[in-house]
């Protein structure tokens, strides 16, 4: 069981990271192409751990205003419905006793300005992720989220700067370290929390 | 009284019922002029003589607040017709909202592309046709959010990430209009509503579990209760508060 641990992503090369860094099994969703999830993740086997890690195409920050629609839907509605779906999928295929894990990208607040779509998904999915806490709980499998700004920021934080150095971190250093923690039995009490792997930008 | 309320003109998308009928009475009871942006013009039009009747100015505009085109429309109809936007409101939701209940794996794609298209989809379009009007009159955007997108829940999954959707698109907005003087807060009301009431004919249990965890012990007027909390953050009296979401729950949700 250690090792049945099972990732769910849609190609991006992090979450190719994730899995091999977890020798974990991986199935790869076609990007875009939510309505056929759930066909694509059926026929998989239950697994103790589901970690959803969902890394959409970067876009240059911008005014939520002068987004065309079909950028905010790129930006917005289509990563928070590839995310209400694959975690629907995670859902059914978690075993009782298993643990639910989102990995998601999210800018801290103070950070967030020209970044309105990307903030609202990663609100979105931490209470997606308390919403399993609350229905998969009661089969005793426990959900949480890790949020990471490492790719998400690309200027210079909006002062103050964050408490400690080396933001906005690393993948391995910061991203794998807080997946291993919330998959650890240390931390088997743990369920509906958002873990920001920010270096305390935020809480 | 609520100060600043001279020539103060709103417009509050899916006004025809429930919260958003209460938020367009409230500012009415202020002398505002109303705009009811609502797909049902028969209850729309109600509602803005109700505006009328309790002091503002009601006027109804048919909007299907997931529509770029519709939301466009609505807003040039108030400038027509007002010469000014002083606040808007994006209160609609998807009518499936309220009617789904189930764990997240039981929807259907077509199910969750609805409420994030009025929810989140709606908010966006409700801010990228206001925002110009907003800015020259120094207003404020306010999003209706729910404590679902605090907490999440268990049977109305989808919700809960649109809420919450909601709640991070407007922190991050309010850091971008703030600049340019307009604000921007959320708003999470817990009412008397058809939609509660419904919720709580589908799941009586529901409402021994909502109303045992609210310290007022009771549920929100729409108009009284939540209705002003909407008006204060529309008003100048909340010219210093931005980035925020305002719980207006009677203290029912322990996460803020």
């Amino acid at each position: 069981m250690e090792h049945d641990i099972l990732v769910i992503g849609t190609g991006a090369p992090e979450t190719r990271g994730i899995a091999d860094a977890l020798e974990a099994r991986m199935v790869t969703l076609e990007p875009g192409g939510a309505a056929g999830w759930r066909a694509a993740l059926d026929p998989e086997p239950p697994a103790a751990t589901v970690i959803v890690a969902l890394f959409h195409p970067l876009h240059p920050p911008e005014p939520a205003v002068v987004l065309d629609p079909a950028t905010w839907a790129a930006r917005s509605d289509g990563p928070l419905l590839d995310w209400m779906v694959a975690l629907g999928g995670a859902a059914a295929l978690c075993a009782d006793g298993g643990a639910i894990l989102a990995v998601v990208d999210e800018v801290p607040a103070l950070d967030a300005a020209g970044m309105a779509p990307e903030a609202g998904v990663a609100e979105g999915v931490a209470a997606l992720v308390r919403s399993l806490a609350l229905s998969e709980g009661k089969r005793g499998v426990r959900a949480n989220t890790v949020s990471t700004p490492f790719r998400l920021m690309r200027k210079p934080p909006v002062l103050p700067p964050p408490p400690l150095a080396g933001f906005p971190g690393t993948f391995e250093g910061d991203v794998l370290e807080s997946i291993r923690l919330l998959l650890s039995p240390h931390a088997a009490h743990f369920s509906g929390h958002v873990f920001p792997a920010d270096r305390g930008r935020s809480w | 009284m609520v100060s600043g309320t001279d020539s103060h003109v709103v417009l509050v998308t899916g006004a025809s019922g429930g919260v958003g009928r209460g938020i367009a009475i409230a500012c009415g009871q202020a002398g505002w002029t109303v705009w009811i942006a609502a797909r049902r013009a028969a209850e729309g039009e109600a509602v803005a003589d109700e505006v009328t009747a309790a002091g503002g100015a009601g006027r109804f505009v048919a909007c299907d607040a997931g529509d770029d085109a519709s939301v466009q429309a609505a807003i040039a109809a108030v400038i027509a017709r007002d010469g000014q936007l002083d606040g808007a409101v994006h209160n609609a939701t998807s009518g499936l909202s309220a009617t789904k209940h189930g764990p997240l794996a039981s929807y259907g794609v077509a199910d969750m592309e609805d409420q994030i298209a009025v929810g989140v989809r709606g908010a966006w379009l409700l801010a990228r046709h206001a925002f110009p009007h907003l800015k020259a009159t120094g207003g404020a955007l306010l999003v209706l959010t729910s404590e679902a997108g605090f907490e999440g829940k268990a049977g109305l999954p989808v919700y809960a990430g649109v809420k919450a959707a909601q709640r991070g698109f407007l922190r991050a907005l309010a850091r971008e209009w703030g600049p340019e003087g307009v604000r921007v807060n959320g708003l999470a009301p817990l009412a008397t509503t058809p939609a509660l009431v419904t919720a709580f004919a589908h799941d009586p249990e529901m409402e021994k579990r909502v109303m045992g965890r609210n310290p007022l012990g009771r549920l929100g007027d729409p108009v009284r209760d939540i209705g002003g909390a909407a008006r204060f953050l529309l008003s100048r009296e909340s010219a210093y508060v931005t980035g925020h979401t305002l719980m207006a729950d009677g203290g029912a949700c322990p996460v803020t």
